[in-house]
């Protein structure tokens, strides 16, 4: 027998967090250990994975089966393909980096971890399971800890209410984590409901006797079954994308959020979203996903010009970060949307390259509050001289964020706005590249104002980063380079996966 | 004789309980409690043995699958309700504890009768005996105005509701020509006769009091508000799975392809009563008043699988009905050991309650989760199955209001959870817990995480039970 390697990587969050509730109590520094381990062994798991891995016999490998409610065909049904091989690598990346940037929670740090690695769980399972169910029930847990997280250890942000609608700002506690925390789990929770109603209509319309995919991508369903479930799950995963005009959660969590979480939730459970739209809704309905490109590539455009501009228009630190987010989502969905192996490509590898760079940057912006207590863009400058290293690698965020070739998200772009000119809808490409363009004036300017411009009155004597905060920079900084440099560790496996969920789509 | 076994049981336990409340002396006669307890305990020990056997007076008392199995319901939600009660303070409870526990057992009796019944004056009687001890145990509490007002107006409501009921039955009668339910109902499936739809329709309205659907649930928050919480909990939960057993028999069973007459109605009443309950739920501060609206919600849900009209939506409602049992109980009771410790049944009582008790947060956080629809608790596969009964019978549209109004549902219940978990307790002393209460609550809890992590067992048997039904 096989070790069952994609469970290990699954679980062992999941028992990292129980060994925390149950033996770790007021021992932070064994809560951290344990959630140490609980990380590194799905990274190293997952990068020997990523070598293991078949690179010639594609599909779906490492598979692990066993039956769980026999009469639905319910089953906990393992595998990954190259798609979700770079997304388990990434998810235990960002993870591991997460666990050395929330270091220095101080209140109520065993539940913290535990959550957040309950969570973790959820991610790797929605990930590697091949059952549509299970697919949803890992979902709902990578989901649901949020409330938690964000509601207790998150940050109030300094918004003040202004214009024609201040009363329900004010009504609301617009701003506030509690607020944050609300929005974004009831945004998610409504998007769970459309992917309910679609795997149900998937379930009793296609006939079929079990809700692995393997078997509901060689059911048949009708062209109007086609269109409107694969509408559903458009629209329930594509809220967890940040698809406009349903993206208004994320800056407000992501901006309230506490560190780790932000990284997570920004660098890898976004990408659960659009992971869910090619692989539930493209893979199984390619007849409907090839109908209503248009509509996916019209959204995506305007996600990536609208989320550009109002990063621009922000004040606050976090929400630059969170809006640049929504931007690059709309590039993952565009590239999807081109329904071109470059443009799938360019989309799987975004999702992989943003994640890490938006993971970097919340981690930096993260050590740059507990430095200086402030999330004011205006009211800090100079930081370069005092905190290099943060500098630094702030810049390589930002200059992999606005495509920079040398770093992984021109790799990306480039992919992504060569599917663009190849599809159906080449004028796509306008505003794939006004975005980029956007996102140069905004991350540039951000980074110069707060690192390299003259010193702030302020600020004095602040510190850089220090022990466990240097992991996770560097280990971020580390990635985003390498696979800048040699795309091709990425791309290959990925094009064993993209390929033939584009035959189906194409010749159906 | 064995057809009659648990009725003679709590026949039996009920002059035993009337014999020692005869017999009590003193100020504090909840001990009789126990005899009930005990007597439950025992009765629903012999409800799993007891097989189902032919339908015995010419037709009129069944024993099958299906009264078995809401007899079994019955007497877990009461085992749990009467246990949760037993250290209940408040006045004059102490003194006239016997009583109370005499009125609760008979309208069980009524209950367990009515999940038999296949005869509409049997059943009328059994509803009448189930309903009227409900009037006098929410004006238990008799000294304070609010109850005296919770029970004129839930006695007012229901008489009012007996009586389209009983009006709507004599138009069956009329119709039909019999009062024999199974002779009823071939008349039903023979062809539509307009006088039998209209007095079935008015029997549903009937119905509809007692369960609670909307718009005949104006009765439910101001009695779940004045009655003594450990009754609510049992009130909230046992006359309403009765009252869909009920709707079964006279609806569904031996009606064949003709129930397809129920459904847009049904249909429209569900959507109706979530959309209401869950609304309505949202502004109340009143965690008793809350889960009172919420709870409207679950019928709406559970009016979902009723109205795909099939065998599985029957199944799925059994099934909701159990999962809905432990969740809606068990979020009752921790209700009461915090507006006991608290002495408010405000929602802000619960601030912090996770840094004070935190196995009690706990609990709330799973029964609120469950009764939200979540998954590794019960309440998401009950959801999940009526849905998906009632996606199989086409109505997909009805599905997903279902689905998008159980995010208005857990706004307001994470709201409880918030005072929980983020806020911070004005005091850090765990909360006292009386044991008895504590081990209902515990009961609520360790049911529906099993049915959370292995719902198949419950699932099978309700599938079983409701098949013969079509």
């Amino acid at each position: 027998m096989t070790l069952p390697v994609l469970s290990i990587i699954t679980w062992s969050p999941f028992v990292g967090a129980l060994l925390i509730m149950f033996t770790a109590r007021r021992r932070p520094l064994a809560v951290r250990l344990i959630a140490f381990f609980a990380a590194a062994v799905p990274l190293s798991l997952s990068l020997w994975l990523y070598g293991a891995y078949d690179r010639e016999a594609a599909g779906f490998q490492f598979y692990e089966k066993v039956a769980l409610v026999p009469p639905l065909g319910i089953s906990y049904e393992l595998g990954i393909d190259g798609m979700s091989l770079l997304l388990v690598l990434l998810t235990s990346i960002i993870i591991f980096a997460g666990v050395f940037a929330s270091w220095t929670v101080a209140t109520r740090s065993q539940e913290f971890y535990a959550l957040l690695l309950a969570l973790v769980t959820g991610v790797y399972g929605v990930f590697v399971s091949l059952d549509l169910f299970v697919f949803f029930l890992f979902y709902e847990l990578a989901v649901l800890p949020m409330y938690l997280l964000i509601g207790i250890w998150g940050s109030s942000g300094e918004v003040k209410p202004r214009g024609l609608f201040a009363w329900a700002y004010r009504e609301t506690g617009v701003g506030s984590k509690e607020y944050a925390a609300m929005k974004l789990t009831l945004y998610l929770l409504f998007g769970s409901a459309f992917i309910l109603v679609g795997i149900l209509a998937l379930w009793v319309t296609g006939g079929a006797t079990s809700f692995s995919f393997l078997d509901l991508e060689s059911a048949t369903f009708s062209p109007l079954v086609q269109r409107w479930t694969f509408l559903a799950f458009y629209v329930g995963f594509g809220i967890l994308a940040g698809i406009w005009p349903l993206h208004t959660w994320s800056p407000d969590g992501h901006a309230s959020a506490p560190t780790a979480v932000s990284m997570l939730h920004a660098g890898v459970l976004m990408k659960l979203g659009a992971y869910g739209v090619v692989r539930v809704g493209m893979g199984l309905l390619p007849q409907g996903a090839g109908d209503l490109a248009w509509l996916m590539g019209g959204i995506a455009c305007i996600n990536i010009v609208y989320g550009a501009l109002s990063a621009m228009a922000q004040t606050d630190l976090k929400y630059v970060i969170a809006y640049s987010s929504v931007s690059h989502m709309g590039l993952v969905m565009l590239g999807a949307a081109t329904l071109t192996e470059a443009g799938l490509n360019g989309s799987v590898f975004q999702m992989f390259a943003h994640g890490v760079m938006t993971g970097l940057f919340f981690a930096l912006v993260g050590l740059v509050y507990e430095k200086a207590h402030s999330r004011e863009i205006f009211k800090m400058g100079g930081f370069g001289r005092m905190m290099p290293a943060i500098a630094a690698a702030f810049t390589v965020a930002g200059l992999s964020s606005l495509g920079l070739p040398g770093t992984a998200g021109f790799v990306a772009e480039v992919l992504t706005f060569m599917g663009a000119w190849r599809s159906e809808h080449p004028w796509w490409l306008g505003p794939a590249v006004a975005g980029t363009l956007l996102t140069a004036v905004y991350v540039l300017r951000v980074t110069k104002q707060i690192f390299w411009s003259g010193p702030s009155p302020h600020f004095h004597h602040l510190e850089d980063a220090r022990g466990p905060e240097w992991v996770a920079i560097v280990v971020l900084v580390f990635v985003l380079v390498c696979f800048g440099l040699m795309p091709g560790i990425a791309i290959g496996p990925v094009d064993t996966a993209t390929v033939p969920l584009l035959a189906r789509i194409i010749h159906p | 004789m064995s057809a009659f076994a648990l009725e003679l049981g709590l026949g039996a336990l009920l002059g035993l309980v009337f014999v020692a409340t005869l017999a009590a002396r003193g100020e504090d006669r909840r001990w009789i409690g126990w005899i009930a307890v005990a007597g439950v305990f025992a009765l629903g020990v012999v409800s799993l043995v007891v097989p189902p056997v032919e339908p015995v007076l010419h037709g009129m008392f069944v024993q099958d699958g299906l009264a078995l199995f809401a007899k079994r319901l019955f007497l877990a939600a009461t085992f749990i309700g009467l246990l949760a009660g037993i250290g209940q303070p408040g006045p004059g409870f102490a003194r006239r504890a016997g009583e109370y526990y005499l009125l609760l057992l008979s309208s069980l009796l009524g209950m367990i009768v009515l999940a038999s019944a296949r005869e509409l004056i049997l059943l009328f009687v059994a509803f009448e005996l189930m309903s009227i001890p409900l009037y006098v145990l929410a004006g238990f509490f008799k000294r304070r105005e609010e109850a005296a007002e919770a029970a004129l107006k839930f006695f007012l409501v229901g008489s009012v509701s007996s009586a389209i009921m009983a009006y709507g039955l004599s138009l069956v009668y009329g119709a039909a020509g019999t009062t024999d339910l199974a002779a009823v109902a071939r008349t039903f499936a023979a062809g539509a006769d307009p006088l039998l739809v209209l007095g079935l329709a008015a029997t549903f309205a009937g119905f509809g009091f007692k369960i609670a659907a909307f718009p005949f649930h104006m009765w439910v928050p101001d009695t779940y508000e004045a009655a003594g919480t450990p009754f609510v909990a049992w009130l909230s939960v046992a006359p309403k799975a009765a009252g869909f057993v009920a709707l079964f028999r006279v609806y569904f069973e031996g009606v064949g392809p003709a129930v397809s007459t129920w459904v847009s109605a049904a249909a429209g009443l569900a959507t109706l009563t979530i959309v209401a309950g869950n609304l309505m739920a949202l502004p109340q501060q009143n965690i008793k008043r809350l889960l009172a609206y919420s709870g409207i919600a679950h019928i709406g849900y559970m009016l979902v699988g009723f109205a795909a009209a099939s065998a599985s939506g029957t199944a799925m409602v059994l099934f909701y009905l159990v999962a809905y049992v432990f969740g809606n109980m068990g979020a009752f009771l921790v209700a009461d050991a915090v507006s006991r410790a608290e002495g408010s049944e405000s929602v802000a009582a619960f601030r912090g309650l996770a840094q004070r008790s935190p196995v009690l947060a706990l609990a709330m956080l799973l029964f609120l989760l469950s009764l939200g629809g979540i998954p590794f608790v019960a309440g998401f596969w009950a959801k999940l199955y009526v849905f998906w009964a009632a996606a199989s019978a086409g109505l997909y549209w009805l599905v997903f209001l279902g689905a998008v109004l159980t995010v208005v549902a857990l706004f307001y219940y994470l709201l409880v959870a918030k005072r929980m978990y983020i806020e911070a307790p004005a005091v850090k002393t765990p909360l006292p817990i009386d044991p008895a209460l504590a081990i209902s609550v515990a009961l609520c809890a360790l049911g529906i995480v099993v049915l959370g992590v292995w719902p198949r067992a419950v699932v099978m048997a309700a599938l079983h039970v409701a098949s013969p039904l079509f």
